[in-house]
């Protein structure tokens, strides 16, 4: 039976699996979710965690076969897409496919996406031990990580939409999974509101291409294949900026890039290794990886490719500048992320769309390993995120304190970490392409980048003590499952960056080359600005444990100082705010007023559908009074009828 | 072709006036008490199939015309008379558990003869070819309905129903008659393919003629003006002879005026009064069913509105149409049997509430219904069976009725008479409020009594089965139902 199972396997089938089997997982959890009432919780959990890790470490081997198998193949590109499973819409001549397509950057993302995927699945073990969803927890957990795959490996725009927004609702389940606590809740259903947004873009750009298709000369099958697309790009010329700017909206929604970005900072609402893996590590980069995928698209308009270098610039600098402030240690990794993501789309904006996608891969080593680490010292302190209520935790978590730290020194840029690579590659690639502005303001996040991660690191790990004496003794060092992927995830921010050359020439074929000036090679300049931006980094970053650690009074003291500009940032710039009434409050008084009460109420319900109701009623009620029962009217009837039918043929 | 020739083709009729001889003396000479009911239906189920078997035989072989052309073999005929037979041996299985006929054991050889006499009669009707042979055919029918539904004699309700009924046909028949001999006072012939010799445009005088005949249809499906004695006669029937009355005698009424209108082509302005007929129809049937209490009246109403929904198809006066008015009639067999079915097993088993069968409280009235589907396992089923009939007569997806109504708006709007399909799917909404009416007591509503229906019998369990499986199997597959209906048409 082995053997001829063997038969089955082909690098098609492989394919299928990497995307199925944590499907396959999260079926199975849901069913003991449904049913974890009757039985034993116990094991009901072990199953649950033993069925939710299995799917993902099983679709990761299938990942790394793949990968192997494929970059084996000598003289070819590691590629290959499994076909049609089947035709899913088909209309007017076009159809659209059930099919995944393989190649070098949806390779990298599926390992990526995978491999950290397990290793937080792992820690959740010892993360959410004892909640009473657990087996939902993994269930959704594992949906996530399906929708996340097939959005990756889609071999079209609309599988790809499919996956895009079951990430989304994936991601509102587990915002809200504490959905008890009404705030929680509430941050999920923001989350989704927001991305719902982007996600209108999204649509629209789709239907702006397929406007546009439709009709003409296509070559090849499907138009809205992105095989079939990048060979008939032509034809979108006239409306590459229209299309590209919508898709990138939709990408601002799922990315969180300025204007969409609120609902990310609210999303830390969720369990931690939830914020580690969709709101850091993986569905936020959804976006980066949706316009490096149709950069054959993006190239055709330089004012598109402008917007997004300028709006991921901008992200950068201005969620940096939050990030400051912020108390809440959960906090400041999420603005961390958002600034981060800028770094992205930054890189794809100048067309270096490889930069973006390696500083993603990196993004997503050490992201993961500080939310983790977060997420350790939170389970430590039982629920404690502020981080003036912390402090002096390297003596009681020294795991924990060391990979964080690592990932901190990583993602300030530090040689020789994986943070330092990617994001002097960013750097260096928009200075050389000549946006010298953009190379300032990238400059500048990445010092305020290191004082941030420095700051936060210093006030958790660094100084006395400023927890309860009661709370004390009960800190401790966490479990082994959380503890392993933490160090594997530090080891990967360490040499996650080493694959540099290689994985740039991996990518290099996906890549539509976009035309520099100046072709020239500034290797001496390159090396110079990476030694000044380390030293920049690592200044700040001393700058920072100085302030926070010898001379905790020193912030107050800024503080008060700069206080106006201190309570900016402290309050977000007061984005939500402004959001709330100039979009929100408006909208709800027009729902309200205006549509519910003003229309619906009088006009739709009265009017319509109860007045609608009381004239047929009414006119059921006479027809069925002339119902009389006498045989002398119903024969008048017949006799009325024929005569007014005749009248009409006489008259 | 001649009297003795055509006789090799007449033998399903055959059979079936043999069947209907030999139960008349078998109630004569049998005196087996209390079994006689039992054996006279297996003799009259035997002889209709024979009868079928015979039909479907003869579906591919032109179309002979018989007896010197008075009948004509085609294959829309052959169709109905399938429906027929299949609608009576479903009837015959109701009628041998239903308690209203028990009542009268001592008849039901008798009762089962008429009903054999009664398709004979209908199978006539769906190939007559000349107005004499029409009348004839129309009038057995006619005479056959009016004892049935008169047949529970211990019932002043029914004796009432079949008196009105014979008072309605009678007036109805002169109507046709009269029709009939002006008709032949132009053309100076029976045949009715003759409207076309008097004039190549529509002439007041032939026109009155075709009304008149026209009119004598109507009152067979019950459509406005002369449905007036339908909800009486159906409500005061027994039960499985108004599920009988409310598909066969319908679709034996359409065979012939589809044959009869699509022969007169141009000769008479048909198309455009069938037209407001049917809107006239479904709008009254539709309208009046909704202050119903009793199911099964209000299901005679419904059963009128069905009638203006398939007018549409004959409206639209194309071959799409009519195929969509064929595969109709089969959706409407399936699933208005059913909802009687549920009807008459409620009525079996409740218990004698107040105010007999009729009243508030009645074994027929909605009130019987009340949290059926929350009385134990057999009344859930039934709700959930007669929730799909509903839904299926509603015209839902993914129930035989959608289909069905598909086919029908498809053909009028092709027919482009979109004021027409306008009409029919304000309708449709309308229709569902009094369906959703008899589903929301059924499951919606506190239990009147803790009673538990009971499946009294194993065989109407096991056709209600049957026919609520093919109300869904048949709303999902269909083809090969609509490939049926399109060799009809061929």
């Amino acid at each position: 039976m082995i053997l001829g199972l063997l038969q089955h396997i082909s690098i098609q089938n492989l394919i299928w699996l990497i995307c199925l089997l944590p499907l396959v997982s999260s079926c199975i959890n849901w069913l003991l979710s449904a049913s974890s009432s009757k039985l034993p919780s116990k094991a009901a959990n072990s199953l649950a965690s033993f069925v939710g890790i299995s799917g993902p470490l099983l679709a990761f081997f299938s990942a790394l076969i793949v990968f192997w198998v494929l970059t084996g193949i000598e003289n070819s590109e590691a590629f290959a897409i499994t076909g049609p499973l089947y035709q899913w819409i088909g209309f007017g001549g076009w159809s659209i496919d059930i099919g995944l397509r393989v190649d070098q950057l949806s390779l990298v993302m599926a390992l990526v996406v995978t491999g950290v995927g397990t290793l937080i699945h792992i820690y959740s073990i010892g993360y959410m031990r004892g909640d009473d969803g657990y087996p939902r927890y993994f269930a959704e957990l594992n949906l996530f990580l399906f929708f996340m795959l097939l959005l990756i490996l889609a071999d079209n725009l609309i599988l790809m939409f499919v996956g895009w927004e079951g990430v989304g609702l994936c991601s509102y389940l587990l915002i809200g999974f504490w959905f008890s606590d009404i705030e929680k809740a509430k941050a999920g259903k923001k989350a989704f509101v927001v991305n719902r947004i982007g996600d209108f873009a999204f649509i629209i750009g789709i239907f702006l291409i397929w406007k546009m298709l439709a009709g003409q000369p296509i070559v090849g099958g499907s138009p809205l294949n992105f095989e079939t697309l990048e060979r008939n790009a032509a034809f979108l010329l006239p409306i590459a900026t229209p299309v590209c700017i919508a898709l990138f909206i939709g990408a601002c929604g799922k990315s969180a890039q300025i204007p969409l970005y609120v609902w990310l900072p609210d999303a830390m609402a969720g369990p931690t290794p939830v914020s580690a893996l969709i709101h850091a590590a993986t569905m936020v980069t959804a976006g980066v990886y949706m316009i490096a995928r149709l950069n054959f698209l993006y190239v055709l308009s330089p004012l598109a490719l402008n917007i997004v270098a300028y709006t991921g610039a901008a992200t950068a600098l201005f969620a940096a500048t939050i990030g400051l402030t912020q108390r809440d240690i959960k906090k400041v990794l999420a603005y961390s992320t958002i600034s981060q993501l800028g770094y992205m789309f930054l890189a794809e904006g100048v067309g270096a769309f490889g930069a973006g996608i390696f500083h993603l891969v990196t993004h997503a080593f050490f992201k993961a390993a500080l939310f983790l680490g977060a997420g350790s010292v939170i389970h430590a302190l039982h629920g404690e995120q502020d981080l003036f209520n912390m402090g002096g935790l390297k003596k009681y978590l020294p795991g924990t304190f060391a990979v964080f730290f690592v990932a901190a020194l990583a993602i300030s840029g530090i040689w020789p970490l994986a943070g330092f690579y990617s994001k002097d590659e960013i750097l260096w690639q928009v200075y050389e392409r000549g946006y010298t502005g953009l190379w300032v303001i990238g400059f500048i996040t990445a010092g305020m980048t290191a004082f941030y991660m420095f700051r936060a690191t210093s006030l958790a790990f660094f100084g006395n003590l400023r927890i309860g004496e009661d709370k004390k003794h009960h800190i401790h060092e966490s479990s082994i499952s959380m503890l392993v992927p933490l160090v594997l995830l530090g080891v990967l921010s360490i040499s996650g960056g080493w694959i540099k050359n290689s994985i740039g020439t991996f990518l290099e074929p996906r890549f539509a080359s976009v035309t520099l000036e100046e072709v020239t090679h500034h290797e001496n300049m390159e090396h110079i600005l990476a030694v000044i931006s380390v030293l920049w980094a690592a200044h700040w970053a001393f700058v920072a444990w100085i302030v926070y650690v010898q001379k905790p009074s020193w912030p107050e003291a800024m503080a008060n100082k700069f206080r106006k500009i201190h309570s900016l940032l402290m309050n977000k710039y007061f984005v939500d705010e402004i959001y709330d009434a100039i979009v929100i409050k408006p909208l709800a008084w027009i729902s309200e007023t205006a549509l519910w009460k003003g229309f619906d109420i009088p006009i739709i319900d009265n009017v319509g559908v109860n007045g609608s109701g009381r004239v047929v009623g009414f006119f059921g009620k006479l027809a069925a009074v002339l119902q009389t029962g006498l045989t002398p009217h119903y024969l008048f009837f017949m006799v009325i009828g024929i005569s007014i039918v005749v009248g009409w043929l006489v008259f | 072709m001649p009297n003795l020739a055509s006789m090799s083709f007449f033998i399903p009729e055959l059979i079936l006036s043999a069947v209907a001889l030999i139960l008349f003396i078998f109630a004569l000479v049998s005196d087996k008490a209390g079994k006689k009911g039992e054996y006279a239906s297996v003799i009259a189920i035997a002889g209709l199939l024979a009868s079928a078997v015979f039909v479907l035989k003869n579906f591919n072989i032109g179309s002979p015309p018989l007896f010197w052309g008075l009948l004509v073999l085609d294959k829309p005929a052959a169709f109905f008379k399938e429906i027929f037979i299949i609608t009576a041996l479903i009837v015959i299985i109701f009628s041998q558990r239903s308690n209203e006929l028990r009542a009268g054991a001592n008849d039901s050889a008798e009762y089962y003869s008429l009903l054999v006499g009664s398709v004979l009669g209908m199978n006539l009707l769906a190939s007559a070819n000349n107005l004499l042979m029409i009348y004839l055919a129309l009038e057995f029918v006619s005479l056959m309905s009016f004892i049935l539904v008169g047949f529970a004699r211990g019932s002043s309700r029914s004796s009432e129903a079949a008196l009105k009924y014979v008072l309605y046909g009678a007036v109805a028949s002169g109507v046709f008659l009269y029709g009939a001999s002006l008709y032949y006072g132009l053309t100076g012939t029976l045949d009715i393919k003759s409207f076309l010799t008097i004039s190549p445009s529509p002439h007041l005088t032939i026109s009155l003629a075709g009304l008149f005949i026209l009119a004598g249809f109507l009152y067979k499906i019950a459509a406005v003006p002369m449905h007036a004695w339908c909800p009486d006669a159906y409500e005061g029937a027994p039960t499985p002879i108004t599920a009988f009355l409310s598909v066969a005698p319908k679709a034996a009424g359409f065979a012939v005026l589809m044959r009869v209108f699509s022969a007169a082509g141009d000769g008479f302005n048909w198309p455009l009064i069938i037209a407001v007929i049917s809107a006239a129809t479904m709008t009254f049937g539709n309208l009046a069913a909704i202050p119903q209490t009793n199911v099964k009246r209000l299901l005679a109403y419904s059963s009128i509105a069905h009638a203006g929904y398939l007018l549409m198809g004959v409206a639209s006066g194309t071959p799409r149409g009519a195929e969509a008015v064929y595969f109709y009639f089969a959706a409407y067999l399936v699933m208005n049997l059913g909802a009687f079915l549920v009807v008459q097993i409620i009525a079996n088993t409740s218990p004698p509430l107040m105010g007999g069968d009729i009243g508030e409280g009645g074994r027929e009235s909605l009130a019987a219904y009340k949290g059926l589907g929350r009385r134990g396992a057999s009344g859930a089923i039934l709700g959930i069976t007669m929730t799909i009939f509903l839904l299926s007569l509603t015209g839902i997806p993914p129930f035989v009725g959608f289909i069905g109504k598909f086919y029908i708006f498809a053909a009028v709007m092709d027919a482009k008479l979109y004021w027409l399909a306008f009409i029919g799917i304000a309708n449709s909404v309308v229709s569902l409020y009094y369906y959703m009416r008899i589903v929301k007591t059924i499951f919606f509503d506190e239990p009147a009594d803790a009673v538990q229906p009971a499946f009294s019998s194993r065989r109407l369990a096991a056709i209600l089965g049957v026919l609520s499986f093919a109300t869904i199997f048949i709303g999902l597959y269909w083809q090969w139902l609509s490939n049926i209906v399109a060799a009809v048409i061929a």
